[in-house]
């Protein structure tokens, strides 16, 4: 196996050809905030969270979907790049209707704790608030638009771990919604298998089980993982 | 300041449920230890009618919601050193702000339209009028500090008065920063 | 020459709201009016959420009695998923109920109300607060301050947190309580007895002090409505909802989720608060006035049914006024007292039954009726969610009786009667228009719960020529 040498934030630091700038720097125990990774699923690089400053290139990169390759020298917490992600998070909570207070993944929500660890108290944008909808129609589980951060985790893990591709995006810019199928109630799909993985992936409130009351949806971090692992080792052979 | 150079120390609440005014009395015996320390010149629990001048520090409740707030909103600016915003309504706009996706008339609809005895309209004379949209404090003045939650609980508060008493500008942790 | 004069905030109410008063060319007083000054729209923007959001964004109408809204949130909910509650989660839901009931009188009484009772309607303004009282009467202010702190402390051991704690759900609770803490709040129970105790010693001060007055607030005959027992004992969570007259007569019993063929609503361009009324008394003098909350309580139950409360139910019941009960407002104060006490007595009995430990407390169901009305008695009187939803439990209309809107067209009564005994030949004061103020106060309204509140301007007094001038102002 080749090894590639870069330098993050000063320090000389190896990884295997081939990894993303971000799994370097996790393995070297460096935080980086994501939402729209998540670790089994194909790199979106949408909600740049994660970018990172590489000499010689004037703009940030995502760290997900940017090649670590050999001699680079890279930067994950320079001033620009803390205010960037501050105002992308701030973003996140002004173009859709996020209260914190009245969401079933009160306390369990990764936009909620991305905020805070980046010191975001306030949103300095003007708040959207669009009117948008909830469906409760499927038998086990709802979705509500007003926290959907359109991260496509759901879209991701349908497509490429359960085979489905219930689930996709409408439409653009900030007209953009997930949907189901072609665009029907979740209830009236013909490809849903009710499976759930979409849920567990889901970084915030806007998928949840039924029933689930204010702070109540806790999120199955580790399902993906075994899934993955499972279908790789074929443990669920007889 | 105040008396023997004390904090002159005032509350407001504009729109929102009062829920952080009551995460503020649930400092329980620290309330004894807050009046020690601190003029308390305004608010909820008081008989001030006017906001009074030359305040330290105003801690806020609520969104600006309607056009009262909104003068009240403006005049503790002008008459206080250092403003915070305290609680999600103020910071966010939270539940208060949840009616901003319909258009106000319609908000108010469900209340004139109400029961057997319906009005055309209200009477702004008798009550101020709904803003059209009910909107964070540091939308519509300059805010100093901010205390999110719903309600912040005691301990954050606490924590923040500690900071404006010793004149710091309010920090809080990142545990104890989050919305809701 | 006519003129009116505008209190503006009142003080010292949770919520905001300013007075105006009317006089006639006389100078005396020919109307006065409460105006609940702040819109929130609940009613609006709730159509559309789920019935399993629906107790923690109602909770969210009110920070002193959000464990009322929830619960009464969350029975809507069971009627609409068509279930019986497990018994541990009704008596936990009880528990707490009556837990955010010691707290919010508590704050009344003592947090707002005190300085008032025991320094006087014209003590010096800056000091007639809980802060005034702290130094003037601290060990009066700071058993307040306990005692409302061990009703919170209650709720925080049923659910988690003090303010808005997401506990309550359509089907019961999402907590069972352990033994731990069952016996953290049973320790607190007697310091709480011992606190309402030394309360009761300061009523002969209150009426000594506010004897001559006692008469001028509000003392008017009314209907009274709230919950009671089916054995007719007081009741804060189930039970029939009862109507009895000012000679104590019972008119009427309605099954709550039956109110609106009771109650109903109407509303006028000058406030935001609606104005409830009962039926069948709209076209009689009072326009269907009726009275909710600890004073209706206490008239239209039978007994306490806890022993010490229904000593000083005894007690309370020789205040009696024009009619065979208490009819007298400025008692909502001496209500208040004997309701926390049932209340710590109840919260008590309730703890004792070790069923109250089951760990089953949530039925689980789905969607069964497409309507549900919850309620409960909150601390300033009955509480009511009615709620209609869809096949999926969406909201698509709701309606909610706030316990203070039902006190409306009585406080509106009330501050016309102090203004007409204190206000003559158009001299006004600040203590009499503390007074006035005081009037209000009594009810302890809650104007953030009748979802519709506030406004803050700076204070004046103003007296206005019928065209607008300004003749006089009083500043504070």
């Amino acid at each position: 196996m080749s090894v590639v040498t870069l330098t993050i934030d000063g320090e000389l630091v190896s990884g295997r050809r081939g990894e993303t700038l971000l799994q370097v720097i996790r393995e070297h125990g460096l935080a980086l905030p994501t939402l729209c990774h998540l670790e089994g699923l194909s790199e979106r690089g949408g909600c740049r969270l994660c970018i990172v400053e590489v000499e010689g290139s004037p703009r940030p990169m995502p760290a997900c979907s940017t090649a670590a390759r050999e001699g680079m020298v890279v930067r994950t917490a320079t001033d620009r790049l803390i205010r960037y992600r501050r105002m992308i998070v701030e973003l996140l909570f002004a173009e859709r209707n996020h209260y914190c207070a009245v969401c079933v993944s009160a306390g369990n929500c990764e936009l909620q704790t991305v905020a805070a660890t980046l010191g975001v108290d306030h949103v300095r944008y003007e708040y959207l608030s669009p009117r948008l909808t909830m469906d409760l129609s499927h038998e086990r589980f709802g979705i509500d638009h007003n926290r959907c951060i359109l991260c496509t985790r759901c879209v991701r893990v349908c497509d490429e771990v359960e085979g489905v591709h219930t689930w996709d995006v409408s439409c653009r810019g900030v007209r953009s919604r997930v949907i189901a199928d072609l665009n029907h109630p979740w209830g009236r799909s013909e490809t849903c298998t009710s499976c759930g993985k979409c849920v567990q992936v889901c970084p915030t409130g806007a998928l949840f089980t039924k029933g689930a009351a204010v702070g109540e949806m806790v999120k199955d971090a580790g399902m993906l993982t075994r899934v993955i692992e499972g279908r790789d080792k074929k443990g669920w052979q007889e | 300041m105040g008396r023997r150079g004390r904090i002159r120390f005032a509350t407001v609440w504009l729109g929102g449920c009062s829920g952080c005014h009551m995460s503020f009395l649930d400092l329980d015996e620290r309330l004894v230890e807050l009046a020690g320390l601190a003029d308390m010149v305004y608010g909820p629990f008081m008989d001030a009618k006017e906001f009074p001048r030359k305040v330290d520090v105003t801690l806020v409740e609520g969104a600006v919601t309607n056009r009262a707030n909104l003068a009240m909103a403006l005049m503790l600016r002008e008459r206080s050193r250092i403003v915070v915003s305290l609680g999600d309504c103020a910071v966010t706009g939270n539940v208060t702000s949840l009616r901003n996706q319909l258009p106000v008339a319609d908000v108010l609809a469900t209340f004139l339209s109400c029961g057997e005895g319906s009005v055309p309209a209200m009477d702004y004379n008798a009550v101020p009028e709904l803003l059209p949209r009910a909107l964070p404090l540091h939308q519509v003045i300059a805010v100093d500090g901010f205390l999110p939650g719903c309600p912040p609980d005691p301990e954050r508060i606490w924590t923040a008065i500690g900071c404006l008493l010793r004149g710091e500008p309010v920090h809080l942790e990142s545990d104890m920063l989050t919305f809701g | 020459m006519s003129r009116t004069i505008t209190i503006d905030p009142v003080t010292r109410i949770e919520g905001h709201a300013t007075i105006t008063i009317r006089l006639d060319d006389a100078g005396s007083v020919a109307d006065a009016r409460l105006h609940v000054t702040e819109f929130r729209g609940f009613e609006a923007f709730c159509v559309g959420r789920s019935i399993w959001e629906m107790p923690g964004i109602t909770a969210r109408i009110c920070g002193i009695c959000p464990i009322s809204h929830s619960i009464a949130s969350a029975r809507a909910g069971d009627a609409i998923l068509g279930v019986d509650i497990p018994p541990a989660a009704e008596q936990l839901r009880r528990i707490a109920n009556l837990a955010s009931l010691i707290q919010s009188h508590a704050l009344s009484f003592f947090h707002l109300c005190a300085a008032d009772l025991l320094l006087g309607m014209d003590h010096d303004p800056s000091r007639r607060s809980l802060w005034g009282l702290l130094e003037s009467r601290p060990d009066v202010a700071r058993r307040g301050i306990r005692l409302r702190q061990i009703g919170q402390q209650i709720v925080s051991n049923l659910a988690g947190e003090r303010v808005h704690p997401s506990w309550a759900v359509p089907g019961g609770v999402r907590e069972p309580l352990d033994a731990e803490r069952r016996r953290k709040v049973v320790e607190l129970l007697p310091e709480g007895i011992a606190i309402i105790r030394s309360a009761f010693e300061l009523l002969d001060e209150i009426y000594g002090r506010h004897g001559a007055e006692v008469g001028t607030y509000g003392d008017f005959p009314s209907l009274f409505a709230g919950l009671v027992g089916e054995d007719g004992g007081l009741e804060h969570y189930d039970g029939m909802l009862r109507f009895t007259d000012s000679s104590g007569a019972v008119v009427e019993e309605v099954p709550p989720d039956h109110y609106d063929l009771a109650i109903g609503e109407r509303s006028e361009p000058w406030s935001y608060m609606k104005f409830p009324f009962y039926r069948n008394h709209a076209g009689r003098d009072g326009g269907g006035m009726f009275r909710v909350g600890p004073l209706a309580r206490l008239n239209l139950c039978e007994r306490a049914g806890t022993p010490e409360a229904d000593r000083e139910l005894q007690t309370f019941r020789q205040l009696r006024g024009t009619g065979g009960v208490v009819t007298g407002s400025f008692h909502y104060h001496h209500a208040r007292l004997i309701e926390i006490l049932h209340a710590l007595e109840r919260i008590g009995e309730l703890l004792d039954d070790p069923a109250i430990l089951d760990r089953h407390v949530r039925s689980e169901a789905g969607v069964n009726r497409r309507h549900g009305v919850g309620f409960c008695e909150a601390p300033r009187g009955t509480l009511f969610h009615d709620y209609e939803v869809d096949d999926d439990g969406l909201i698509l209309r709701l309606n909610l009786l706030i316990a203070t809107g039902q006190n409306n067209l009585a406080m509106n009564r009330t501050i016309l009667e102090v203004a007409r005994s204190h206000i003559k030949g158009g001299k006004v004061s600040e203590g009499i228009l503390n007074r006035i103020e005081h009037g209000i106060r009594a009810y302890d309204p809650c104007l953030s719960c009748a979802t519709h509140v506030y406004g803050r301007m700076p204070f004046q007094v103003l007296l206005l020529a019928p065209d607008g001038t300004v003749v006089d102002e009083i500043a504070s």
